[in-house]
């Protein structure tokens, strides 16, 4: 299980999370939704190690990986998608692909970024840079399923791609979670998202609101947090 | 016919000159990898090749150990110690500002060069070749084994590691890591473990052109450590980006320099050319090259200088404190007086380098030039012209603006490193190729420099001094407060900010040059009509770096830091009666620098940047907002004085709408 306890964290003096605390159990999907600037990002970047919290408590498997960076939650199972274009523009998607099997067997990694998405074999030699945009974010993606993590971070995958591409890497984040994976999701389509997760996370300004099953949200309450009304 | 160089007559000087440039090309490899890789370019490459070089001639020479082994230590097993510091530091430097890292890795070079002066002199030693010397002929010309082979080394070097960096698996982390180190991490990757692999290569590439240039130079510090400086201009051919071209760049700066040498031969004006050729082609890059093509590396942002040790108003009270306290010198100093006076003169040189890098927030490095001119223009006008000396000195300042203007063209296009690159270059040319000419200080190098008649005494002129220092730095500190002084500060915060205020920040930025350098200069007329002679010996461009360091140390102390700076500088010296000490005392510096810059980038850190802005709930404060056109705090009061303005002239609005509704119709 990737945990988070009482996490508090914040760039300066400026807190974003206060006293958060979101489980992801294995093989499970969790959508974590909120509005703009509610803390979902910060929220993942502390969940991959990118920002040491405050305060608070991060493990995986039982394991405390408080403060510990992110190459090590990489390597302990966290695979964290970035928001934007999770790529390298310069090195060609080999390479790309190289880098995120971390010094495991490149030419088996190839192979499994290839089997989920075949457009990639055909540019194998390219600049990450040149490739379009969906493109670019099926080599990001990609990443979840070559290293074999256990918990994967999906931040925004969906955003500024057409919808066809948006239904394709649907379909990749179901055969995921068909995989064994556990997906945390930030997502703004929030239908789609509802409809692959086991739990919900309800985010508001830096604090968990809610925290359930879809079933039990109400839909008058997340329209109230998208349409941005406070309580 | 005659003038027109056969390829036989150019053939041994286009030999000699690959044979250096490839290794200018080696060192200029090593400077580019750990640029990008670490966002941070360091100002003590040279000193890296100047530390392996001595501890060659240390173990060899004065140890009598074997080549291979003293070669061995110094190319070998030196450099991974020096790469581990560098990356320590740099890793603590990344949150700071562009400032902050020059300061930073400038300071590193104090250290390293003033402990190798005290260590060992600043003569030229004899270095202990280890190279059969023999020559051999290449191509008709003849060239020594040594140079030859150091040549093929460097070049193997070279090939070998761009085939490193383009094909092996860690080869493509390091682009990784240049690329987007965060991204790097989440792959499982240490972003640090592979910055201190490129620290490695970059400090061997260093040590070992160390070894090959020193049997042909002596071994010299200051010019070791310059020497290298030629990879400047190599890395600028390369755009600090392209490892093969930063190669390239070292061979072409070899050959120009060696052409030079044969065409300028019997030319005086232009003798001190083939010496600054790097210079001039980092300038002309500089210059020339499209300013989209110079990106930054390492997500400089501005973020606020730490906060001053002192409140304004204590400030003011140390001022006229240390006023009445300086008047009262002469009554004790007795013989030291004259290093009081010279401590006056330092208050006005560190006057208006405080406004250029504190206020404003641009590095310059060629501020002892400005001062050197003011110092020749002065001597040329009062004995050459026979002018009065009050006009004199106030001319001489004004002599210095179009040079002062001439380091701000590089500030108008360039910002941050490049900018400090770029004014670093030009001062250097200004050495070398102006300050031996006669024309500059004369055929002996000193020319006079009189006082006035009525304050002939050590004690007058020092009131005199006084006068021009506290004048001189109410000019600043005014400045400072107006609103030229608010624009420097928000230029500093943000210049996309204050362009999108509708605020050139180009006129903004030639002002605050030309303020500064017509204080430099006054400083440079008094400093020469204080030791009644004018000479550009002071004023080597290294000494813009120390100066630059020291002001940085006291920088904490707002408008009183100049004051401390100069104390330290001139004063402190003179009182350390400790031969070893004095020479250790620009290490001090040095090591003071490093720390405040460490400071800044830490309290930087901790203030954040380079975060998502829109989850920041409470951006009091924070100046993060580079990126985004967020204005910062001092950009911000500009935008409501500006408001309160269009309000007080309101009809101004009514042009604009009509205007726009013209625009519209049309």
């Amino acid at each position: 299980m990737l945990q988070l306890d009482g996490i508090s964290a914040g760039y300066g003096g400026a807190r974003v999370l206060r006293d958060v605390s979101l489980w992801l159990p294995p093989k499970s999907v969790v959508a974590l939704l909120g509005t703009n600037g509610a803390g979902k990002t910060t929220l993942l970047r502390v969940a991959s190690g990118l920002l040491a919290p405050t305060s608070g408590r991060l493990s995986v498997d039982g394991e405390d990986l408080t403060g510990k960076r992110a190459h090590t939650l990489a390597r302990s199972g966290v695979c964290h998608v970035p928001e934007g274009r999770g790529v390298f523009p310069t090195l060609t998607v080999k390479e790309n692909i190289l880098i995120q099997a971390a010094g495991g067997d490149v030419g088996e990694a190839v192979e499994r970024a290839v089997s989920v998405f075949p457009v990639l074999g055909q540019k194998l030699g390219q600049l990450a840079g040149s490739l379009s945009g969906g493109q670019q974010q099926m080599l990001a993606l990609a990443h979840a399923y070559v290293t074999e993590a256990d918990y994967v971070l999906l931040d925004e995958v969906s955003m500024g791609l057409a919808p066809v591409v948006v239904d394709e890497i649907f379909e990749f984040l179901g055969r995921l979670a068909d995989d064994g994976r556990a997906l945390l999701l930030v997502e703004q389509y929030v239908s789609r998202a509802l409809e692959l997760a086991d739990y919900v996370y309800l985010m508001n300004r830096g604090r968990i609101e809610f925290a359930g099953e879809p079933g039990e949200l109400d839909s008058d309450r997340l329209v109230a947090q998208y349409l941005g009304a406070h309580t | 016919m005659r003038g027109v160089c056969t390829v036989n007559d150019l053939l041994p000087f286009l030999v000699v000159g690959v044979t250096t440039g490839s290794v200018y090309g080696l060192a200029a490899m090593g400077l580019v990898l750990t640029y990008k890789t670490s966002g941070i370019f360091n100002f003590a490459h040279g000193s890296i090749a100047a530390v392996s070089a001595f501890v060659y001639y240390d173990l060899r020479t004065l140890r009598g150990l074997p080549w291979p082994v003293a070669l061995g230590v110094a190319v070998i097993v030196v450099p991974p110690l020096i790469a581990l510091l560098m990356e320590r530091v740099t890793r603590s430097l990344a949150a700071g500002t562009v400032a902050t890292k020059i300061v930073a890795t400038i300071g590193l070079q104090l250290i390293v060069m003033s402990a190798l002066l005290a260590g060992y002199g600043g003569a030229a030693l004899d270095f202990p070749g280890f190279l059969p010397t023999r020559t051999v002929t290449v191509i008709g010309v003849n060239v020594g084994i040594d140079q030859l082979t150091s040549a093929i080394v460097a070049a193997a070097c070279a090939l070998g590691f761009f085939a490193f960096f383009r094909l092996s698996a860690m080869g493509v982390r390091m682009r990784a890591v240049v690329d987007n180190p965060d991204l790097l991490e989440l792959s499982g990757t240490s972003a640090f473990a592979v910055r201190s692999r490129a620290w490695l290569i970059g400090c061997w590439f260093a040590a070992a052109s160390g070894v090959l240039l020193a049997p042909q130079l002596g071994l010299d510090v200051l010019l070791l450590t310059l020497l290298v400086v030629q990879a400047y201009g190599a890395a600028a051919v390369g755009l600090f980006s392209s490892l093969p071209l930063t190669y390239a760049g070292g061979l072409l700066i070899g050959v120009l320099a060696a052409l030079a040498t044969k065409w300028v031969s019997h030319s005086e004006t232009f003798a001190g050319l083939p010496p600054a050729m790097p210079f001039v082609v980092l300038f002309a890059v500089l210059l020339l090259v499209g300013r989209g093509r110079l990106a930054e590396i390492g997500g400089h942002r501005p973020a606020p200088a730490s906060k001053p040790l002192m409140s304004r108003a204590s400030a003011r009270i140390t001022a006229v404190v240390a006023v009445l306290l300086a008047a009262g010198v002469p009554l004790v100093a007795a013989s030291k007086l004259p290093v009081y006076s010279s401590a006056l003169v330092f208050v006005l040189i560190f006057a208006s380098l405080h406004l250029l890098v504190r206020t404003s927030g641009q590095v310059s490095l060629a501020h002892a030039a400005l001062v050197a001119v003011g110092s020749s223009t002065f001597s040329h006008l009062v004995v050459g012209a026979g002018l009065p000396w009050l006009l004199a000195v106030l001319l001489a300042g004004v002599v210095a603006v179009p040079v002062g203007m001439l380091v701000a063209i590089p500030a108008i296009r360039l910002s941050g490193l490049y900018l400090a690159l770029a004014t670093f270059g030009l001062g250097l040319l200004l050495e070398r190729a102006v300050y031996g000419t006669s024309w500059m200080f004369g055929a002996t190098n000193t020319l006079p420099a009189p006082r006035p008649a009525l304050f002939e005494s050590d004690e007058a002129f020092y009131y005199v001094l006084l006068a021009f220092a506290v004048a001189g730095s109410l000019l600043i500190a005014l400045v400072g407060r107006s609103r030229l002084g608010r624009l420097l500060r928000a230029m500093a915060d943000s210049p996309t900010t204050l362009s999108t205020l509708g605020l050139g920040v180009n006129v903004t930025r030639v002002t605050v040059f030309a303020i500064s350098a017509f204080v430099a200069g006054v400083a440079g007329a008094l400093y020469a009509s204080q030791g009644r002679s004018a000479t550009g010996a002071p004023f080597l461009s290294y000494t813009s770096l120390t100066w630059l360091t020291v002001l940085v140390l006291c920088a904490g102390l707002r408008a009183a830091g100049p004051s401390l700076a100069a104390v330290l500088v001139a004063v402190v010296p003179a009182y350390l009666t400790d031969g070893t000490l004095a020479q250790a005392l620009p290490v001090l510096f040095g090591f003071g620098a490093l720390l405040v810059a460490l400071y800044e980038a830490r309290a930087a850190k901790r203030r954040g940047s380079g975060q998502p802005l829109d989850e920041l709930d409470a951006p009091q404060g924070s100046r993060s907002g580079e990126r985004l056109g967020v204005p910062g705090p001092a950009a911000q009061r500009l935008t409501v004085a500006r408001r309160a303005r269009v309000a007080r002239s309101a009809p101004a609005r009514v042009r604009v709408g009509t205007g726009l509704a013209k625009g519209a119709t049309r």
